[in-house]
């Protein structure tokens, strides 16, 4: 059994890019984890499409053993991911750790996500290394990135650890700091036990594998445990570590961090956040636990070309089971079929689902636009929560439309205030303090309606500010608002599926947008197809795409019928690709194309 | 029903610009080589058909582009092929520019009824958009030429919707070729083939296309000119004094067999379709070498057979038989394809006559969107 005193479990958290899992990379090499041989980039980053996308999208952990002042210690790393959709994903992580390296790129400064993160450390009550990295290149500003952080996060300049975690420089410093300033694990490995379920993955041959942080106790092989909130009993067949490799030990005990493998068949019968407890000896009380990812934005999948509904059903579930960071619930469509609305924690998260879905599983998927959540008071009394502009109940009988409210913080070089600020007016932002990080950058907080902000908001954000600005923002209540419902009509067809909400003073603006779009995508027909937007029977915005007039081919002999007949075949199957609302075809593609960014 | 023969030959003066014909600039090219290939590929495929030939017609390319003694050996090529088979019409295809009083003569004497000339427009501004060499002078010549020598049907072909056209060039062009009395007129609208100098020209913005509705109203007005002077109109493009139709053409559009030698050219004979390889030198090399050039070969059944009637069938205003939509031909037509015609009907662009199924005047000026759609309806529900 280790010695509590000699282990020290750490989240490595920062913005997106700031080095995070490349400096995990540099402490498996450093403390001889893994070989030369063996060592990749990102080496944690597991997951293909992480590869490709070169981002962290799961939390990674591995341990480590290093040597200090002629003491083995055991370090528990957790590589967390930096985008603003997975901050769930460094929440769960305070919540099996001590302490945390905050690492800011010295060629970037503070960013949105180095202050979103850094408070999640606050509250997570863990100890902060700051870690000011990237010093190699050309264009790091190692000391005034550190007052920056002093200056906005309270934490000593003095104090920070410079690192490049490619050349490695730095790095003794750190692994000393994380020895010294990481407080070590609390808990008794004689109380029962309680092991934090922090995460689980599913693995084709022994099924779910419990990703722990013991609190108290020990557990090892041959132990009945119990599941503290789904009730489930199990007999554990293998504890370890993951030294990066998972790899068996003999026990587990208070203050460790490692894997638990108890026969269970699916995800489904494990909550994260569950406290594990042995069946003979239980703990009186669970651990807190999370509180389950929220989902911010909705969307419905349909089965695309040469998928069916059940096949893409089959898809999402094998999905759901290994990452159910989405939520999926059987919708309908006029135009669409049968499908999924699914919730999502942002739009890359739903872009990444849609990807491995379609990867993972070889189904095609048609989707239509995203949609934050909307709370509709009745006239009733009633409050309904909707996900999707085609739940939206009869306008006579409601008496007001909320729609979530976020905190933003932006942040940017000063000269790019203005630009900042006429953008965020835009999108009916309501400006709430500005606070100077150093001379050139500030930090611009305000209060945004979430479905201004969560599309699009962010490359308008860097489109303004050539790159320099980011930001990060968080649900905070639902607020009333002018909010329509706004439709269009193909043909004088309501499609369901191409329905949006939107704000009433924005309405004719998008909804001509919107259907100057569709009109690229939908081709000429034999009649005049007028497109409308429409606020119940008023039309906001209309458009038509003309007949056309001709369209025969002027000469067909002997010699063309192969190639004609094959043209022919090609338009048919072309036809497959196509949905049939009233007697007008729209392309798949015409649903997706709505969720490109407005002004083109 | 008997068969058509059609030879290709693949020559022109220069190539123009709109074309997608396997044609090349003839300059020097040697065209011995070339005759050689296709008298034996005739003799070839003699040997391998017993069907009676009816119809002939000889394209490309500009046939007339060959010397003297090529077209002899040609025309005595084919005289062996259809041996003593009584002929309902032998077509050349020529270019007014292209006939002289011998070369005419020889065809005449090899049994050539019927000359079908590329005139295009009477208008030198709009012959020069279309690259083409003519002058509307050597159309009246060619026309001259031709009667002179007896040949009693002649088809002169025009373009609408040329870049620089006006309804009034349009209709001159039109008057001009109907007061010459020619028997039978093809009308075509400018097309845009893909893999065309005229099509990279558009799609790089140099040139901007006829307005869609100035097009069709020259059609239009084209088909109300043309009947008045007493031409009827027969199939998409093709309008024919009464009895002057070109029955070669016919053969095709009803989807009947038809053989086909030479560089690119494609046959249909007994319910096989195949195509020769689309390239001169290797063509003749290939007859030399291997006694055929064909580069594909595919048996028509089922609903393919059932689609290219179709597709082919509704370009005339007779329309298709409808037995002939079914699958195998004959069967109960598929509740897809009766609900698309129905809808069409009642849409006022297709009507039945008879046993026949035909697009109404309105029908056909979008008969490719129609021929799509029921294309589509004919494959649903069959295996493939
Ligand atoms: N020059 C230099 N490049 C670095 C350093 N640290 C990281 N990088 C590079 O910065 C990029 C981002 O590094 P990652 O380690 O993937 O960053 P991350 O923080 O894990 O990013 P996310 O997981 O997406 O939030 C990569 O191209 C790294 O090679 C450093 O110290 N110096
Ligand atoms: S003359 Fe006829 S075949 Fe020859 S290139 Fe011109 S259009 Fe094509
Ligand atoms: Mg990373």
């Amino acid at each position: 059994m280790a010695d509590r005193k000699l282990i020290r479990n750490f989240g490595i958290i920062a913005h997106i890019d700031h080095g995070k899992s490349t400096l995990a990379d540099r402490l498996l090499e450093r403390t001889g984890s893994i070989s030369k041989r063996e060592m990749r980039e990102q080496f944690l980053d597991d997951m293909d499409l992480e590869r490709e996308m070169g981002i962290t999208i799961k939390a990674n952990r591995a341990t480590v053993k290093h040597t200090h002042d002629g003491q083995e210690y055991m370090l528990n790393l957790i590589d967390t991911p930096g985008h603003v959709d997975f901050h769930y994903e460094v929440s769960r992580a305070m919540a099996a750790c001590e302490g945390v390296l905050l690492l800011v790129d010295a060629t970037q400064g503070v960013q949105a996500q180095t202050v979103a993160n850094a408070y999640l450390a606050v509250e997570g009550n863990v100890e902060i290394v700051l870690v000011i990295n990237k010093i190699d290149l050309p264009g790091a500003n190692p000391d005034e990135t550190a007052l920056e952080v002093e200056h906005i996060l309270g934490l000593a300049a003095e104090e920070a650890i410079y690192t490049s975690a490619k050349t490695g420089e730095g790095l003794d410093e750190l692994l000393t700091a994380i020895v010294q300033q990481v407080p070590s694990p609390g808990g008794d490995e004689n109380s029962p036990l309680r092991a934090l379920v922090y995460d689980a993955k599913s693995d084709p041959h022994r099924g779910v594998i419990c990703n722990v942080r013991l609190v108290d106790g020990v557990v090892k092989r041959g132990d009945k445990i119990r599941m503290m909130a789904v009730g489930s009993e199990h007999v554990v067949t293998e504890v370890g570590k993951y030294m990066p490799k998972a790899t068996a030990v003999a026990d587990l005990a208070a203050g460790e961090v490692g894997y638990l493998v108890a026969g269970i068949k699916t995800l489904a019968d494990v909550n994260i956040g569950d406290t594990i407890t042995h069946a003979s000896r239980p703990a009186e009380t669970a651990l807190p636990g999370y509180e389950a990812p929220n989902q911010m934005v909705f969307c419905d999948f349909y089965p695309g070309p040469g998928t069916d509904t059940a096949e893409l059903r089959e898809a999402m579930e094998e999905l759901w089971v290994n990452d159910c960071s989405f939520t999926y619930d059987p919708a309908t469509s006029d135009a669409l079929g049968i499908g999924f609305r699914c919730g999502f924690l942002g739009l890359l998260h739903m872009k990444i689902i849609q990807e491995r879905l379609e990867r993972e599983s070889d189904v095609n998927v048609v989707q239509t636009a995203p949609t934050v959540t909307y709370e509709i008071a009745m006239n009733d009394g009633s409050v309904k929560q909707i996900q999707s502009p085609s739940e939206m109940p009869d306008p006579s009988k409601i008496m007001e439309i909320r729609e979530p409210f976020c905190t933003a913080n932006i942040i940017v070089p000063a000269e790019y205030i203005g630009a900042v600020m006429s953008l965020s007016l835009e999108r009916r932002g309501v400006h709430k303090k500005t606070e100077y990080l150093s001379p050139a950058r500030v930090m611009l907080t305000y209060e945004f309606p979430l479905g201004e902000i969560i599309y699009d908001y962010y490359d308008k954000l860097k489109s303004c500010t050539r790159g320099y600005g980011t930001v990060d923002y968080e649900i905070t209540d639902f607020r009333g608002g002018k909010l329509v419902k706004m439709d269009i009509l193909v043909n004088a067809i309501a499609v369901d599926a191409l329905s949006v909400i939107v704000h009433a003073d924005k309405a004719a603006r998008r909804g001509r947008a919107l259907i100057s779009r569709l009109k690229k995508e939908i081709s000429r027909h034999m009649f005049e197809i007028p497109l409308q937007a429409a606020i119940g029977a008023k039309v906001i915005a209309r458009e038509t795409i003309k007949a056309f007039r001709k369209n025969v081919t002027a000469k067909c002999y002997g010699g063309d019928v192969s190639r004609k007949r094959k043209l022919l075949e090609k338009q048919k199957e072309g036809k497959k690709r196509m949905k049939q609302v009233g007697s007008v075809e729209i392309p798949q593609e015409a649903f997706m194309s709505i969720l490109e960014p407005e002004d083109g | 029903m008997g068969v058509g023969l059609y030879v290709h030959i693949p020559f022109c003066e220069t190539k123009c610009g709109y074309c997608d014909f396997y044609s090349l600039a003839m300059k020097d090219r040697p065209t011995k080589p070339l005759v050689g290939a296709i008298v034996r590929e005739l003799t070839q495929r003699r040997a391998a058909t017993d069907e009676e030939v009816e119809t002939i017609f000889v394209g490309g390319g500009t046939p007339t582009l060959l010397p003297v003694d090529g077209l002899k050996r040609l025309v005595d090529g084919i005289g062996a092929f259809i041996g003593g088979a009584v002929l309902k019409e032998f077509t050349v295809e020529a270019n007014p520019a292209s006939v002289d009083t011998e070369k005419i003569g020889v065809l005449r004497a090899g049994g050539v009824d019927r000359i079908s000339m590329g005139a295009q427009s009477w208008h030198q501004a709009e012959l020069t958009a279309l690259e083409r060499l003519h002058n509307p002078g050597d159309i009246v010549e060619g026309v001259r030429l031709c009667r002179a020598h007896d040949i009693g049907r002649i088809n002169l072909d025009l373009i609408f919707g040329i870049i620089g056209q006006t309804m009034a060039s349009w209709m001159d062009s039109l008057d001009r070729t109907i007061d010459l009395g020619v028997e039978h007129i093809s009308c075509y609208a400018l097309t845009y083939e893909p893999g065309t100098r005229l099509t990279a020209l558009r799609d790089a913005g140099r040139l901007k296309p006829c307005d869609e509705s100035l097009e069709t109203e020259m059609y239009l007005a084209a088909i109300e000119r043309l009947a008045k002077a007493g031409y009827e109109q027969y199939e998409i493009s093709s309008f024919a004094q009464p009895g002057q139709r070109c029955m070669h053409n016919i053969v095709y559009w009803r989807n009947g067999s038809y053989v086909a030698v030479g560089p690119s050219a494609a046959g249909f004979v007994g319910g096989e379709r195949y195509r020769n390889v689309p390239d001169l030198a290797e063509y003749v090399r290939r007859m030399d070498r291997d006694g055929t050039a064909e580069i594909e070969r595919e048996r028509i059944t089922g609903a393919t057979l059932a689609g290219e009637t179709l597709m082919m069938g509704l370009r005339l205003n007779e329309g298709v038989e409808l037995a002939r939509l079914g699958i195998p031909a004959g069967a109960p037509l598929s509740p897809a394809v009766d609900r698309r015609i129905r809808l069409h009907g009642d849409g006022g662009l297709l009507e039945h006559h008879g046993d026949y199924l035909r697009l109404t005047p309105r029908g056909r000026l979008v008969g490719d969107a129609i021929i799509s759609d029921l294309f589509a309806a004919l494959h649903e529900g069959v295996a493939e």
